[in-house]
């Protein structure tokens, strides 16, 4: 009996180990995200702009604070969805709103671009399901 | 000796609750607008529209979040701007996003009427300068 505890004891830690995933926060349904501004083909001069983050259905909450049904902004500059099981990678295309931002100042060279918001919970993690915006392309005069 | 440490701890509540009475600071720069509806316009009666609640160079936080640089929406409807060395209030005219929604859903009877956002801190007291924005008015026809 105890070798078949202690066995099982392994096999429940072998099993942790085995998965990776990071605990991933529920979203309530109806929940969505989408950019308020800029429209989807806008033509923007000189690249400066104020990028407007909107969300229906769930509230904005900081990073590493942990409150229901809420995440922050995470704008994706000319990538697609990153892995919707894991901490969303933070780089130059994977810009992180984590101090409650509902408005990102983006400044972008001349020519084509892709702009597409995910959020995500107190970890960086996205929700199941996970909320994400229509991407969008704009142009970069 | 147990009153006199009463009177202390009471006096130091005093203290303490005069000293936040001030409020949370307010990054410079923070700014709070209504990105919809515009100054002056019509709404349908009897249809629900869309209140956009912006924020630039400032974060949103749920209630009871102290995370610096944060806030969350109040919509004022039909009144003007609350002491702001006060909690806000809350009512028909007061409405507080204490979860952090960026946006709401708003039906009001026929008429002209006016909205205006105040950011409260964790504790629903205006921040120290106040962040609100311009008063528009909407006409309800």
């Amino acid at each position: 009996m105890p070798v078949r505890t202690a066995l099982s004891v392994l096999a429940v830690i072998c099993l942790t180990a085995a998965a990776p995933v990071p605990h991933q926060s529920p979203s309530p349904p109806g929940a969505e995200e989408y950019i308020i501004w800029p429209p989807d083909g806008a033509v923007i001069h000189g690249g400066k702009l104020w990028v407007r983050m909107g969300l229906r259905g769930m509230g904005i909450c900081p990073k590493g604070v942990s409150f229901p049904n809420s995440g922050h902004h995470h704008l994706l500059v000319d990538t697609d969805l990153p892995p919707l099981d894991q901490q969303i990678p933070s780089d130059r295309t994977h810009l992180h709103y984590g101090a409650g931002e509902t408005d990102a100042r983006v400044e972008l060279a001349p020519g084509t671009h892709t702009l597409q918001l995910l959020l995500g919970d107190e970890n960086h993690v996205p929700q199941v399901p996970a909320v994400y915006s229509k991407k969008i392309t704009i142009y970069v005069r | 000796m147990k009153k006199i440490i009463a009177l202390a701890a009471l006096a130091a509540t005093v203290w303490l609750s005069a000293a936040f009475a001030a409020g949370t600071p307010s990054p410079p720069g923070a700014f709070c607008y209504i990105g919809y509806p515009n100054e002056g316009q019509t709404m349908a009666a009897g249809k629900p529209f869309r209140v956009w609640f912006g924020l630039r160079n400032m974060g949103v936080a749920p209630k009871g979040v102290n995370y610096p640089n944060t806030g969350h929406h109040h919509l004022l409807i039909d009144t003007s701007l609350p002491p702001f060395d006060q909690e806000i209030p809350s009512d028909r005219n007061h409405l507080h996003f204490g979860a952090g929604e960026t946006e709401t859903t708003l039906v009001l009877p026929p008429g002209k009427h006016t909205l205006q956002l105040l950011m409260g801190d964790y504790m629903h007291m205006p921040h120290d300068p106040p962040v609100y924005s311009k008063k528009i008015t909407i006409y309800v026809k």
